[in-house]
């Protein structure tokens, strides 16, 4: 493992992976740091770059690009008190108001250095724990595959909405657009309603593209006027000098924190399709409730910024596990990495890391190095995000929207992925504005045929249906979905209590 | 919420002819279930699923409805119907020319140009979004980006 990691580390400091993962790095930073352009945004903008390079070079690029952007985040959530991203929503509670309390210096470099630390540390986790997952994997059958990615889809369905059948129609849904087209088992084709393009099925990356891009650009264009406008409120002149063995002291002198935060970023991460946003309210408020001081939590307290933006790096290394190990992404920004593997002829899951293994330690390698170039560009760049986050919307969403173009017609150089793409861009604002959640959505396009792939085989291999229950692993994957279903719908109900109590009250 | 009954619905409509569509495919002799079998699984549980977001949604009280921001809807059709124009007029138009008209159509409504200066903006987002876009793909990246039928490049 050492010496497939020192490999990597020595491909990936070569000069061309060194200057796409630092491309990756500063577009991620300045993406995070954009407020209302989220990392999965950035991601798919730097999609299309990577279809000519290597493919290393490629997600050496996307790498940079996601922890770049998880690190970048919190440089307007500290300063200008406007989260880049939402997974610096947290970082925003005692960020801004330490910046404002004088010390924007501490601030920002607390947030920087906990993110390094955070990310570093879920590096080892990465790279620990993929081999052995991988390996776990290899050993299933097509049962316990159907009964691990249904787990997956109802965890997700489950967790990110308050409507627990909102997320199970959305993960249906998303299933159901990979029933149109052939049936991936035998070819033979099926539900294409007299549109040839649908013959070889809906392709999942124009789909990924068009529901985020659109869905999220939309939102931000309902709330123009007839003159958008750029941030106002930056001050150039802000002081950010600080001593940064201080700040790193400050942080290590509270290794529970750190280590318990970055636990639940990579806890989190390792969820599918969860994703950060999640992890660092989650961190902000465990952090709180270990606090023997958590009335300073809103008012400028380290422990605050620690926790949001450790739990946030260390995501990103949760979502490399799971997608690498069993070819689930694990956010929305390792769907985009998992097309971007598809485009390059490359099957993500179990064997991934044994059949490429070169590849996927460079990809650890990237990992690690990127936290570095990101701490290298923020040292004396970071003076120079607060003009970039200046950049009006009104310019930025056409060119964003272009490359989605280039992005879903470059996939094999067909307009039908153009279409498909504006069509699930229709799609995915629709069910934004009906409150349906997208992850869910998503992932069933991406599972769902790899579980009807696993459902026919498990059905070819041996027709008895109990054999889902009886085989021990397959057992456990059902059960915890059930049971995963189970605590949705319990949570959904005490949340519904709750609010009834309070409105008695009231 | 009326909302969620609404969607529910038009989920399950929706669902419910593709279901009838699976009825008329063919068995294959090789998979003893048929490209049907997974087909219907998947609708059946989309059915279900949306009559339940139709019944919840008949069921549940209304929530408190917040302040409402108000929204500029007809900014973000515009956008959608500027963005379909592009979509139509790649393969006539090839990728520059088109690329250049989008980008201006797009920034010129999100924020209108006031004076010679405003417009030259607008010019200038075109004309390099669609130079620079094209340059790096198709001469250093070898993606090819589509041609236009009538204006020949």
């Amino acid at each position: 493992m050492f010496e497939l990691l020192g490999a990597g580390l020595a491909d990936i400091v070569q000069l061309k992976y060194l200057t796409a993962l630092l491309t990756g790095c500063l577009i991620g930073v300045v993406g995070g740091a954009l407020p209302g352009i989220t990392i999965t945004m950035t991601v798919i903008v730097v999609l299309p770059f990577t279809f000519g390079l290597e493919p290393l070079q490629g997600l050496a690029t996307m790498i940079g690009v996601y922890v770049g952007g998880e690190t970048g985040g919190l440089i307007t959530s500290c300063l200008l008190g406007i989260p880049g991203k939402p997974s610096a929503v947290a970082t925003t509670f005692d960020g801004f108001p330490m910046a404002r309390k004088g010390e924007p210096g501490r601030a920002l470099w607390l947030g920087i250095w906990a993110s390094i630390f955070g990310g570093l540390l879920g590096a080892v986790f990465l790279v620990a724990t993929t081999g052995p997952l991988a390996a776990i994997a290899l050993a299933f059958g097509p049962w316990e595959y159907f009964s691990l990615f249904l787990l997956a889809l109802s965890m997700v369905a489950g967790l990110v909405e308050s409507s627990l059948a909102k997320g199970l129609v959305s993960g249906a849904l998303g299933c159901v657009v990979t029933i149109l087209g052939n049936d991936p088992v035998l070819g033979q084709e099926r539900l294409t309603l007299g549109i040839p393009f649908l013959s070889g099925g809906i392709p999942f990356l124009p789909v990924l593209i068009g529901v985020f891009a659109f869905a999220q650009i939309m939102q931000d264009v309902e709330r123009m006027g007839g003159a958008a406008k750029a941030l106002e409120a930056v001050d150039r002149g802000v002081n950010l000098a600080v001593s940064h063995l201080k700040v790193i002291l400050e942080i290590l002198s509270r290794p529970f924190l750190l280590l318990w935060s970055t636990f639940i970023g990579l806890a989190i991460g390792v969820l599918p399709a969860i994703g950060g946003s999640a992890a660092n309210m989650l961190a902000y408020d465990q952090a709180k409730k270990f606090s023997r001081h958590p009335e300073r939590f809103g008012t400028g307290t380290p422990e605050g910024i620690i926790a949001s933006e450790s739990s946030n790096n260390a995501n990103v290394a949760g979502s490399l596990v799971t997608i690498m190990a069993f070819g689930i992404p694990g956010d929305a920004v390792t769907a985009v990495m998992l097309g971007a593997l598809t485009v390059h002829g490359i099957q993500s899951g179990p064997l991934f890391i044994s059949q490429h293994a070169t590849l996927a330690y460079g990809m650890f390698a990237a990992y690690i190095v990127a936290h570095g170039l990101v701490l290298l560009l923020l040292l004396p760049g970071v003076r120079w995000m607060l003009r970039i986050v200046t950049i009006p919307k009104s310019m930025l969403f056409p060119v964003v929207l272009v490359l989605c173009t280039i992005g879903a017609y470059a996939l094999n150089n067909t307009m039908d992925n153009v279409y498909v793409l504006l069509v699930f861009g229709v799609f995915g604002y629709a069910m934004v504005k009906f409150r349906f959640p997208l992850a869910p959505f998503i992932l069933g396009v991406i599972l769902g045929d790899q579980i009807e792939i696993n459902l026919i085989r498990a059905i070819m291999t041996d027709p008895n249906p109990w054999l889902f229950l009886t085989r021990p692993i397959s057992g456990g994957l059902i059960a915890a979905s059930v049971a995963s279903l189970a605590f949705s719908i319990w949570q959904h109900y005490r949340h519904r209590a709750r609010v009834a109590e309070a409105d008695a009250d009231f | 919420m009326r909302r969620d009954a609404i969607a529910g619905l038009a989920v399950a409509a929706a669902s419910l002819f593709l279901f009838w569509l699976t009825l008329g495919l063919e068995k294959s002799a090789l998979v003893p279930v048929g490209p049907g079998f997974y087909p219907r699984i998947v609708l059946g549980v989309t059915i279900a699923l949306s009559l339940w977001l139709v019944i919840s949604g008949l069921w549940t009280k209304q929530d408190k409805a917040p302040k409402k921001e108000r929204l500029n809807y007809a900014l973000v059709a515009l956008q959608f119907g500027i963005f379909g124009l592009y979509v139509g007029a790649l393969p006539f138009l090839g990728f520059r020319l088109a690329t250049a008209l989008y980008t201006a159509a797009a920034n010129a409504t999100l924020d209108p140009p006031r004076g010679a200066r405003g417009w030259g903006r607008v010019l200038l987002l075109a004309v390099l979004t669609a130079f620079l876009s094209h340059l790096v793909f198709e001469r250093y990246l070898q993606v090819l980006l589509p041609r236009g039928s009538w204006t020949g490049f």
